[in-house]
């Protein structure tokens, strides 16, 4: 029987990569005996899920009120400048 | 359908904002994020005739941004501190106890569904990955967020085996799922 370290693990890689048979048939056997080793699988999950979304749709993970700074600003646009002209 | 590109003098009032969002939210400190922001706007400059407008001109620089960003992490991962990190990172086990059993408790946990709540959480779990070591936050962006393959985040950050990647991964997400724990406030 694998340890709940070990399944945490497998159920982390299973997110990444496919598991080998033996890896798949351990993980559900613990899973099937081990009600926070389940949870947290699950809910690991969701979370992965949840960022795949945010991530394609281009979202930028930060709030509209995080903007560039007026000196940042200032600085880019004089960098930019000295290419252009 | 076919983008026009806009004149360069005003792609720092249009993108600007959304540059840095998308920068700062990946490489966490802001001198890092604005650098990465302009270094986006001047290689966009020079490769302006390369644009074939199939793309929206925002899509066309995020694009150049994320490669700045990937140049980023492959910088840093050169450092040779980097390495005692990831062994810090391996060894230390305050999650499980020696028989390899759960030390934490989680408690039930709900998944946020209106688009407030989850609005929400993300904001919650910004926080939770602000507090990863760096390197661990940045393996997070790579996989989670951008899902970089595994080959190619172990070779830009420069980790020996895929096993070691399965490791830390494994760990960030024990990390992560703690400390949304303790801070997502369930109904």
């Amino acid at each position: 029987m694998l340890t709940c370290k070990e399944v945490s693990l497998l159920a982390s890689k299973k997110l990444d990569e496919k598991l080998t048979l033996g890896e798949r048939v351990g993980f559900l056997l613990h899973i099937s005996m081990c009600g926070v080793c389940r949870r947290y699988s699950k809910e690991i999950n969701k979370v992965h899920a949840l960022m795949l979304n945010v991530g394609k749709n281009g979202k930028s993970f930060m709030s509209e009120s995080v903007k560039l700074s007026k000196e940042a600003r200032e600085r880019i646009k004089v960098a930019l400048d000295k290419v252009s002209h | 359908m076919m983008h026009k590109m806009s004149d360069p003098d005003q792609w720092i009032p249009l993108y600007g904002d959304i540059l840095y969002r998308y920068s700062i939210g990946r490489v966490r400190y802001p001198d890092v994020a604005e650098d990465l922001v302009q270094e986006t706007l001047l290689a966009a400059l020079k490769a302006r005739e390369n644009y074939a407008g199939q793309a929206s001109e925002q899509t066309w620089l995020i694009g150049i941004l994320k490669h700045k960003i990937i140049d980023y992490f492959r910088k840093v991962s050169r450092d040779k501190t980097q390495e005692l990190e990831d062994h810090l990172i391996a060894d230390e086990d305050d999650y499980f106890n020696q028989q390899g059993g759960w030390k934490i408790d989680f408690s039930q946990w709900s998944q946020p569904d209106k688009s407030m709540e989850q609005e929400q959480f993300i904001k919650t779990l910004q926080a939770c990955i602000d507090k990863l070591p760096p390197r661990m936050a940045q393996l997070f962006m790579l996989r989670e967020l951008d899902d970089v393959k595994n080959e190619e985040i172990c070779e830009l950050m420069s980790i020996s085996t895929q096993n070691n990647l399965w490791v830390m991964l494994s760990r960030m997400r024990v990390q992560l799922r703690h400390c949304l724990d303790i801070n997502w406030i369930s109904q």
